[in-house]
């Protein structure tokens, strides 16, 4: 339509092509970058994964060499059960204890408890990783820590949390919980200030509990928020490293390598570029299949009015 | 998410006058014991690093600094270059943000503002990468940072983090959201794209670029995994990274001055975050955005 236009009033073709340059002129400083550090990255790292290269010697062509190791890795079915695994437990860990304390926070009067609430739960967010995971190798260390130092004087005889095969994987979903709980509580929070009080008073006028309130008005309208968090903090969770890294490394026998621990084994330590380039794929597709299933399963349980 | 939600969390709902059930009470001292709880490695941390090496991380723990030392603090400096990994956090975090709210500014003004050819593909295609997991690309990145001989450098971190795919999206939604009128208005005016954009949308958007220059500054001043892979040397490392390599290099640091290391960090985030609480809490709860 504007073409047509432009051919009848040649003040107007100038006009348009003027309208293209500074489109163009202004995302061209973004687009380079993102050519550069983005698209071209992307497409180097599928063609990484058909190569085999220790970044010493020249790069050798593997076909699906890397992409057959996917299959055959013996340690790799671990490694994907362990970032499942804490990807579901910080998945309902951090929803069930960010709603509950959103709804109690949002419940407080006192404005000085409601300040101090929020400070408390949000604030270790803000704390990097690195911090966070060195404070709580202490914090649960088991003969310097306080936990296990409490934990005996009442007669509870606590496990080595971080040589343990058993309770590593727990003692990293608790750390995570403590440190990300506040992300998700605000974002909770924020979700029930838009249920409308008017909704709950009218409810509460025709006699309904507590309980009913929660279940059958609180609860639907909340869900597109549940909905949001479960996708952020599942793709979050299934690239959790930092704590990993700095704690266990991977151990006690594996138990906690996660999958972005794995690719860093074998990208950046053992300079297995192909391999860790298929694995960086996997991670993508799984996260990007995990995400449209939860799309399509969203009308099973999201509330939209 | 609308821009208003702390100032609706601070005014929620106050029933004064009415006696409050006692479940409403018991909710509350629930909330003051997992307040406490929550802060209690916190205040541990802190006690501990004030406190005689001989006489920390004591059984049964203590939770007052005695007897009281800042030596421990002193020695930190041994350890570590703290106030150069500190400058090139700061320097890390100052560059990747103020660089990529620029870019990202111009290009959001440009697909929120200007009908070019392409703009609609172009936007779709961007924003299909916030799909892609970050080591996904930091792979060919480390390749081409070693081939341009930038390992080691600060360069390696803030130069791929001149890109923000998510910003371009936030700005060009925000900037949708004021009324186009008064671009025409300035342009009749004699108003050119530079002035339309930095003297009126900016100054219109500013709890947006708030938010998301606190993001920014955030996730990059704490971040672990780019400076783990490309820095090597104690001199250029960021803050993480530093506290990390404090505890478990050659010489690796007694625990209370890696716990004082910790409370340096610690402590001026929390001043930080007590003065700024409102904008970091509106730029989390507006943006939903990870660290």
């Amino acid at each position: 339509m504007s073409d047509n236009a432009s051919v009848r009033r040649p003040g107007a073709l100038l006009q348009r092509r003027r309208t293209e340059a500074a489109g163009w002129l202004f995302v061209s400083p973004a687009v380079l970058l993102f050519l550069i550090f983005v698209a071209g990255p992307f497409v180097f790292a599928i063609v990484l994964a058909f190569l085999k290269w220790d970044l010493l010697t020249s790069p050798e062509f593997a076909g699906l060499a890397n992409f057959e190791r996917l299959f055959t890795d013996p340690l790799l079915p671990r490694v994907l059960l362990n970032t499942f695994v804490f990807a579901f437990a910080s998945i309902v860990t951090h929803l069930v204890f960010g709603l509950l304390l959103a709804l109690a926070v949002n419940q407080v009067v006192s404005r000085v408890l409601g300040y101090f609430a929020r400070v408390a739960i949000f604030f270790p967010f803000l704390i990097s990783w690195a911090a966070v995971a060195l404070l709580w190798k202490y914090v649960l260390d088991p003969t310097f820590g306080y936990v296990s130092q409490y934990a005996a004087m009442i007669g509870i005889d606590l496990p080595n949390f971080f040589t343990d095969p058993a309770w590593a994987m727990p003692a990293i979903i608790f750390i995570d919980l403590w440190h990300t709980l506040g992300f998700t509580f605000i974002i909770m929070l924020a979700g029930l200030q838009t249920v409308p009080a008017e909704l709950i008073e009218a409810a509460r006028t025709d006699g309904a509990t507590s309980g009913q309130i929660f279940w059958n008005v609180t609860l639907p309208l909340m869900s597109p928020t549940m909905f949001f968090a479960t996708i952020i903090t599942f793709i979050g969770a299934f690239q959790i490293f930092d704590p990993i890294q700095i704690i266990t490394k991977g151990g006690p026998q594996d138990a906690t390598t996660t999958i972005i621990m794995y690719l860093y084994e074998k990208g950046f330590q053992a300079f297995d570029m192909g391999y860790a380039a298929a694995v960086a794929i996997l991670v993508f597709v799984i996260i990007m299949g995990v995400t449209i299933l939860q799309f399509v399963g969203r009308r099973k349980w999201v509330y939209e009015s | 998410m609308s821009d208003d939600v702390l100032t609706r969390i601070d005014a929620a709902p106050r029933r004064h006058g009415r006696r409050r059930p006692a479940v409403a009470v018991l909710v509350d001292v629930v909330l003051v014991v997992f307040g406490v709880l929550m802060l209690s490695p916190l205040v541990w941390l802190i006690v501990q690093s004030f406190t005689e090496p001989e006489f920390a991380f004591a059984d049964p723990p203590s939770w007052l600094p005695i007897p009281f030392t800042a030596q421990n603090f002193v020695d930190v400096f041994e350890y570590m270059p703290f106030f150069q990994q500190f400058g090139n956090s700061l320097l890390l975090a100052v560059i990747s943000t103020g660089g990529s709210l620029l870019f990202s500014v111009l290009a959001a003004y440009a697909f929120a503002r200007i009908d070019f050819r392409g703009s609609r593909i172009l936007l779709v295609v961007m924003l299909s990468a916030l799909m892609v997991p970050a080591q996904l690309v930091i792979i060919p990145i480390f390749i081409m940072m070693r081939q341009l001989g930038l390992i080691d450098t600060l360069t390696a971190l803030w130069l791929p983090a001149l890109i923000n795919v998510f910003q371009i999206f936030f700005l060009s939604q925000y900037f949708r959201t004021i009324p186009r009128e008064l671009d025409e208005a300035a342009r009749i005016d004699g108003a050119g794209h530079f002035w339309i954009l930095f003297r009126m949308l900016i100054p219109l958007s500013g709890p947006a670029i708030a938010a998301l220059a606190i993001l920014g500054f955030e996730a990059s001043w704490n971040g672990y995994f780019g400076p783990l892979i490309f820095l090597s040397s104690p001199e250029n490392m960021t803050l993480p990274l530093g506290l990390v390599t404090l505890q478990n290099g050659f010489g690796a640091a007694p625990a209370v001055v890696v716990f004082a290391a910790i409370t340096m960090v610690v402590v001026p985030l929390l001043v930080a975050f007590l003065a700024f609480q409102r904008q970091i809490v509106e730029s989390v709860a507006s943006t939903g955005l990870k660290g």
